[in-house]
């Protein structure tokens, strides 16, 4: 049976993303199965607008430089890398009507779901990670 | 050594290297050699770590005109 890696994702920084979805890429590629749980702020990572144009820490703001220097993917690459190699993205529905937000708003191939969904998926995982 | 493919993932930021290798080796059949070039220094520990945990087996590495060169036999 594959690793499972079970991810929540409650952050919605440019450097949450990019320990989101650098890891579940990792793990994807190294025939993990992976599941991510994008929760309250973390729904900005796969908002079709928000996720194109997310914020650096204040004061950080000169590692832009750096990401460019280091030839690190743009995050819509990213995750549609990680959609790519099979990762599930589940957005909260809580949060999701608690701020007024569709389906449609996200990116495509998502789910919908309670905690409950994921932590069906995150009761017999191998590696638990919250970001 | 003779590979039976070269990927080029030089210039490539983590985790691109181990994606792009990944990609590769789905390519080729058990026994095949996959032969990686690659500039970001984590990759010599990540593809060795790669290697081991997805059931292949990385026969060498070396460091050659400034980049990491990696065979790994698909199991």
């Amino acid at each position: 049976m594959s690793t499972k890696v079970a991810i929540i994702a409650s952050n919605g920084g440019l450097f949450d993303a990019y320990k989101v979805f650098n890891i579940a890429t990792a793990a994807a590629a190294t025939d993990a199965e992976v599941s991510i749980f994008f929760t309250f702020e973390g729904l900005n990572l796969i908002h079709k607008q928000a996720y194109q144009q997310l914020p650096m820490p204040a004061g950080r703001e000169h590692f832009a430089e750096g990401f460019k220097a280091a030839n690190v993917p743009a995050i819509p690459e990213l995750v549609g890398m990680a959609v790519e190699l099979g990762v599930k993205i589940i957005a909260c529905q809580m949060t999701m009507d608690v701020m007024n937000l569709k389906k449609e708003d996200f990116i495509d191939g998502i789910d919908v779901g309670g905690a409950v969904t994921f932590l069906d998926f995150a009761k017999d995982a191998n590696v638990t990670l919250t970001f | 050594m003779q590979a039976d493919k070269v990927i080029d993932a030089k210039g490539l930021a983590c985790p691109m290297p181990i994606v792009k290798t990944k990609k590769a080796m789905d390519e080729l059949g058990s026994g095949q050699i996959l032969e990686v070039h690659a500039t970001d220094k984590g990759a010599k520990n990540d593809l060795a770590a790669w290697a081991k945990s997805s059931g292949h087996e990385l026969l060498e590495d070396r460091e050659e005109d400034g980049a990491l060169k990696f065979w790994i036999k698909k199991g």
